[in-house]
């Protein structure tokens, strides 16, 4: 429990910003630089300040660490710290989408190419990212070779 | 592009012309053909007897291939019309088509589940349905930019490459919606017997297309119909380059050859024999 709400009420909570700042990233304009700065800055920021206020309480009395797998599964045996480690993925998988996105867009990536890139790196975070480095980069190789 | 990303306010877009577009488009596709191929080479899970990384990686490469062909193929187009509002929407309605295909195909893969003929609850229901939706805009889109070339050729484009592009999208088209449109209107692709759809299995069949060598398999004219979009352009170039003068009756004896081979691997295929049954 933390500030009276269970985990489970924090983490559905955490989840809500995550995807709140998802579809900002796939689904609105660029152009709203404020709405846009949501994903971009001030949602990774909050859920990061989130994760801080977990390890501060209570990294350091639990068992484990990150020496092997093991202890790193003993350490997400604390409810609090699994829920830390989760709200790290939707953090940082939300700021590398809006990375994705603002070098898309500086390359001239089109919005429906983006998406399902931006929705794998939602879902399933480094696919999403070696997808966006793959294509960039051929796209950077063909540009390089054969200006459009 | 600027390599240093410093959290610098957006940068205005330029918006990609229509060929463009469809490059991008097809770039994601191409870059999960290794991730694929590596979880082929681990992956113990099978699908109709074969690997269920094969068929992921089949159409990836080809609605790739398809994209990157209209990407070409747009370049013939008179220069005010390749880059025209509707041909850009046109190229991002082939784009988006494309690229739900290609999840969806590849989702269902990863869990060993068929994407195609997936009828079995109201969810996969109403996917198949648009997985119809997708093909037919693929395919209708082709066909409109196949038209186009015929009548809106660049200067400079030879008669070789303006027919062979031009009727080879159309036919293709026309040819796919036919075979293709049968083809998702039965249970699956092998046609044993009597027509009853025999048992699905691509264990046994040619190497990586997974064509039966034992029974009817509808996948075989289906190809033959979707690659005369390549093989024709290809034939007017050629013609184009090496025998000007015959640059007509080239394109139109390749034109009757691929739909004689459609149609007749099609009939095989509907009586339920095998495509070199003896190979």
């Amino acid at each position: 429990m933390l500030f009276g709400l269970d985990w489970e009420g924090w983490f559905s909570i955490a989840g809500a910003l995550a995807m709140a700042g998802w579809a900002i990233l796939i689904l609105a304009p660029r152009r709203w630089a404020a709405l846009n700065a949501l994903p971009f800055y001030a949602l990774p920021a909050l859920l990061s300040g989130g994760y801080a206020v977990l390890i501060l309480l209570h990294f350091a009395d639990a068992p484990g660490g990150f020496d092997s797998l093991a202890g790193v599964a003993q350490l997400f045996e604390s409810r609090p710290l699994l829920l830390a480690g989760w709200i790290h993925y939707l953090s940082f998988d939300l700021f590398v989408g809006g990375w994705i996105a603002r070098r898309a867009d500086a390359a001239g990536i089109s919005r429906i190419v983006q998406a399902p890139i931006l929705a794998a790196t939602f879902m399933l975070g480094p696919i999403g990212l070696l997808l966006y480095l793959a294509s960039a980069g051929a796209l950077r190789l063909i540009d390089r070779r054969a200006p459009a | 592009m600027s390599h240093a990303d410093n959290l610098a306010p957006i940068a205005p877009a330029r918006l990609a012309s229509p060929g463009r577009l469809l490059v991008q488009g097809a770039l994601p596709m191409l870059a999960l053909v290794p991730l694929c191929l590596i979880a082929l080479a681990v992956d113990a899970r099978l699908f109709n007897g074969v690997s269920v990384w094969i068929k992921p990686i089949k159409f990836q490469l080809s609605v790739a291939l398809h994209l990157l062909t209209l990407a070409l193929l747009l370049r013939l187009l008179q220069p005010a019309w390749a880059s025209a509002r509707g041909i850009r929407a046109l190229a991002a309605a082939l784009v988006a088509a494309g690229l739900f295909e290609i999840a969806y195909i590849t989702a269902k893969a990863a869990a060993g589940e068929a994407s195609h003929f997936n009828v079995g609850d109201p969810f996969h229901s109403a996917m198949y349905s648009l997985m119809g939706v997708g093909a037919v805009t693929l395919v209708a889109g082709a066909a409109v930019i196949g038209a186009l070339i015929l009548r809106r050729p660049a200067d400079g484009v030879g008669p070789g490459l303006r027919l062979g592009a031009g009727w080879g999208l159309i036919l293709g088209a026309a040819a796919t919606l036919i075979v293709a449109g049968y083809l998702s209107s039965q249970g699956g692709h092998l046609v044993g017997g009597h027509l009853a759809g025999a048992q699905q299995t691509d264990a046994g069949g040619w190497p990586i297309l997974g064509w039966s060598r034992q029974v009817g398999d509808l996948r075989v004219p289906h190809f033959f119909a979707t690659h005369l979009m390549q093989a024709l352009p290809l034939v007017g170039w050629a013609a184009d380059r090496w025998a000007p003068a015959r640059a007509r009756p080239a394109v139109a004896t390749a034109a009757a050859i691929g739909l004689a081979l459609t149609a007749g691997t099609f009939a095989q295929a509907l009586t339920g024999r095998p495509f070199l049954g003896g190979v």
